[in-house]
């Protein structure tokens, strides 16, 4: 009851609606995502009173995710990529004069998805971490590799296995910068004194994720032509079709258990729970033209990723994806390290923190309801504007976590190099995982071998970290099997 | 230069950098050697084997139309926002955010094609004016002021 006072507090209240607010209007605009936003945002929160900061960042995660669908459906312009699948319905939709069913069907929805999440999260999170309080070195290098295994399935079209896999340990190898915790001795610091507490993801994470975009929206070659028609057009009134809660209900399922992978996003969410409401549609024939199922699931379906996510982020310190890669970051500029920690030392912000996400969805439930229409006419705002507003922002927020300009330079340096990798085909996300999960996978590792007497054996020892070891090769297998054979079949048809 | 042999040079700078990391822990002190080292070199093997995996793909692919990588788009507004953000950084311990930042934004504005004084002068002005607000009287981040004077 004490925890659910503190989020009914005025100011808890005020900076849940903030966020959120934030969160709708910002994955509202095309090019800026919910990383983006909770990336940049963190190092402001530092001198923030904690539970507030961590509600402003939770309502702009939840807020994002919805905020996305708004110009997907008006403007067949996605917010954010995990609104791909609500601009292939939704505008159709809208084309009909049925955009009001469509916003409604997918704030509902994202509703949906966000409550049964953080309750999926609440209910299971305190027991994961419980669960974290047996491990030990050995457990928690596992742990690491672990989340990252989940790279492999980040791999997609764009960015093929081993290259996310390479980028994953170039995160890590960027990681071990720094004194050595072991010997205390400096490593590839290169007498820079800056480089001698390592090299901290926030910039890396604001230079990777929100500056990275900039960049790319300054240098693309033809400017984005948004048709705003719709905005003009009479849209009627509907109640909700018949039969779309089972919809919701498959969206927000598929959507927590995704988030809960690390290393799933919330696009591949909305597109599984899409294309899994496809196939279970009586009405296949209209998905492309105006499906409301496919708004219903796919909308579910990236905001259950939102709880889901958080879910082994706060109990074993493996963000579920790049948004609670940013808000881990969040927890420990607080001096909060995600683990059993964050459920007991610190359960006094940690629970007022889950808690707020279920205002949060409310917010944008009543937000979306009201002022949807309005709203999208924020994706009309121009990216010559856009672009030196959030960059002013990104140099602001590198500079403010340890007020240096070091790591403004770093951020510069990371968002250049990233575009680079990226151009090329390296997962930015996989980088980042190794980035955050380098340090705890050298600490477990170390630690382990010296428990271990310099014997490896140690980390197969124990039977959790049996269990660990099937579900790493359970994590990599399908993905190894499914690139190998990708692979064979493309050998056949060289050969022909 | 093409994407496939720009990918080739990272990947072989990759197995390089793999090797002088390995190579690098016979130099690490005392403990070390039985814990980080032994990490470090793990991180090593795996980065140069994956990266040597990945090269051996690519060459044995049959070679592609050659088209050159587009890495940055149109190069004079990319590389317009890399120096206005490289100056931005120059000059905000000496003259803070404020003045940069004042700067900044229209002139990146202008370069990106816009050309509007009212809506560039107003986001400018309503960008500084909230974090001001926002920022610096409500969350007390500690900013950097002009120290030229």
């Amino acid at each position: 009851m004490e925890y659910l006072a503190v989020v009914f507090a005025p100011h808890s209240l005020l900076s849940i609606i903030i966020g959120t607010i934030a969160g709708v209007v910002i994955g509202a605009m095309p090019g800026l995502t919910a990383t983006m936003a909770v990336g940049l945002l963190v190092p402001f929160t530092y001198t923030m009173d904690p539970v507030l900061g961590l509600m402003l960042l939770g309502g702009i995660y939840s807020g994002a995710m919805y905020g996305g669908s708004i110009p997907a459906i008006l403007l067949n312009t996605p917010g954010t990529p995990a609104a791909v699948a609500t601009a292939i319905e939704g505008y159709p939709m809208s084309r009909q004069g049925r955009g009001r069913l469509a916003l409604k069907i997918s704030v509902i929805a994202s509703f949906v998805g966000g409550m049964f999440s953080v309750l999926i999260l609440l209910m299971f999170a305190p027991f994961l971490a419980k669960q974290a309080l047996h491990f030990g070195p050995a457990e928690t290098f596992l742990l690491a590799l672990m989340g990252l295994a989940g790279i492999v399935s980040i791999a997609d079209e764009e960015t093929s296995l081993l290259k996310a896999l390479l980028a994953g340990v170039l995160g890590m190898i960027i990681a071990i910068v720094g004194t050595d915790s072991m010997s205390g001795s400096l490593r590839y610091t290169m007498g820079s004194i800056e480089l001698i507490d390592g090299i901290d993801f926030m910039p890396a994470l604001i230079g990777l994720f929100s500056m990275i975009q900039m960049l790319e929206i300054a240098g693309q070659r033809e400017s984005m032509q948004i048709d705003a028609s719709v905005l003009k057009q009479a849209q009627k009134s509907e109640p909700m079709p018949k039969g779309i809660w089972k919809y919701m209900a498959l969206g927000s399922g598929t959507g927590t258990v995704v988030g809960i992978l690390p290393g799933e996003g919330a696009t591949i969410a909305a597109f599984l729970s899409y294309n899994f409401s496809k196939r279970l549609s009586k009405t296949k024939a209209m998905f492309g033209k105006g499906a409301p199922e496919g708004i219903a699931a796919a909308e579910s379906g990236n905001n259950g990723c939102v709880g889901g996510s958080l879910v082994p982020t706060l109990t074993l310190g493996i963000p579920g994806n790049s948004v609670a890669a940013a808000l881990m970051g969040a927890f420990i500029i607080h001096g909060m390290i995600p683990g059993p920690d964050l459920f007991a030392v610190h359960a006094d912000k940690t629970y007022p923190f889950i808690y707020s996400l279920f205002i949060a969805n409310i917010v944008f439930l009543i937000t979306g309801i009201s002022v949807a229409p309005y709203l999208a006419r924020i994706a009309l705002i121009p990216p010559a504007i856009m672009v030196p507003v959030i960059s002013a922002f990104a140099i602001l927020g590198s500079y403010s976590l340890k007020q240096s300009v070091f790591d403004v330079y770093l951020m510069i340096g990371f968002a250049f190099f990233g575009l680079f990798l990226k151009k090329l085909g390296y997962s930015l996300e996989a980088l980042i995982l190794g980035l955050i999960l380098g340090p705890i996978a050298e600490h477990g590792f170390s630690q382990g071998m010296i428990i271990g007497k310099g014997s490896p054996w140690i980390f197969f020892a124990s039977p959790i970290a049996k269990v660990m070891w099937v579900i790493i090769i359970l994590l990599l297998l399908p993905p190894l099997i499914a690139h190998g054979k990708r692979m064979l079949r493309g050998a056949a048809r060289v050969d022909r | 230069m093409t994407r496939e042999l720009l990918d080739r040079i990272v990947l072989g700078g990759f197995i390089v950098l793999a090797v002088l990391l390995y190579l690098s822990t016979a130099s690490y002190p005392g403990i070390a050697q039985k814990t980080s080292a032994l990490y470090v070199r793990f991180l090593a093997v795996s980065f140069g084997g994956l990266s040597a995996v990945q090269l051996l793909f690519s060459l044995r692919k049959p070679s592609g139309s050659g088209e050159p990588l587009d890495l940055f788009g149109r190069a004079s507004r990319f590389f317009g926002l890399m120096v206005g953000l490289i100056i931005f950084a120059v000059l905000f311990e000496s003259l803070g955010f404020f003045i940069p930042a004042a700067v900044f934004i229209p002139l990146i504005a202008v370069m990106l094609g816009y050309r509007n004084p009212a809506v560039i002068a107003l986001s400018t002005g309503g960008v500084l004016l909230a974090v001001y607000l926002i920022f610096v009287q409500l969350l007390s981040v500690n900013l950097p002021g002009p120290n030229l004077f």
